[in-house]
């Protein structure tokens, strides 16, 4: 899970590997602020997997790569 | 790495605060805690501490190394990583890009990310500034699919 300069910095880096899945950092900073703001939270619990998966679609990671289980 | 607890009947009030005391002395203190650390806050053993943890560890709350000690308390990572992160007057690593925002998602401030792209190496600098990143050209590459996270999530 890394950042690229660009698609074709990630097409090189695969070297012909089948590909994961590339979003924008925008898109993975909003991503990040879903999944993790309430890490620090006293009232913290621990998030089932629908809850997350729910966070993917409301983002628009659908499809099988995004499929948590 | 993303965690993708178990369900959350797995964990008893008491796990969630062991949880809870362990994330906020990692922030207070900068760095894992130890488990003698946690005994002290918690009033209670470092043997009990580590068995807690290990519970923790097989609910993905957090990721223990095989002696027990503290390897993630995801987004944070105990380990020097390639992931870096000034936020909150620190710095912290991170367990991999994702969770590098995620540090400043969970400490709710702005920071710097200091990462460095897989293929060429050159260093990238990321600002977050009023919660946006400064690049928005920077792109995310996720390998591993979702339901293979936790299969090695070292390697994720």
């Amino acid at each position: 899970m890394n950042l690229f300069r660009s698609e074709e910095h990630v097409d090189r880096w695969l070297g012909g590997r089948p590909p994961g899945a590339t979003i924008s950092v925008t898109e993975l900073n909003e991503l990040a602020r879903a999944w993790w703001d309430d890490r620090l939270s006293p009232t913290w619990r621990p998030h089932s997997l629908e809850q997350n998966q729910a966070i993917l679609e409301r983002l628009g990671l659908t499809g099988e790569f995004w499929r948590l289980g | 790495m993303p965690t993708l607890e178990a369900p959350r009947d797995v964990l008893d009030d008491a796990d969630i605060r062991l949880r809870n005391t362990t994330y906020a002395l990692f922030v207070s203190l900068g760095r894992a805690p130890r488990a003698e650390e946690v005994a002290d806050v918690e009033r209670s053993t470092p043997a009990v501490v580590e068995t807690g943890w290990r519970r923790l560890h097989e609910a993905r709350a957090l990721v223990l190394y095989a002696g027990g000690d503290i390897r993630m308390a995801n987004p944070f990572s105990a380990a020097p990583t390639a992931h870096r992160v000034r936020a909150g007057g620190r710095w912290w690593f991170a367990n991999c890009a994702w969770d590098a925002f995620g540090i400043c998602a969970a400490l709710g401030v702005d920071g710097d990310i200091e990462s460095s792209c897989p293929d060429c190496g050159e260093a990238i600098h990321v600002e977050v500034r009023d919660q946006e990143p400064s690049d928005p050209s920077l792109l995310f590459h996720c390998l591993v699919p979702a339901a293979a996270w936790w299969d090695d999530i070292g390697f994720t």
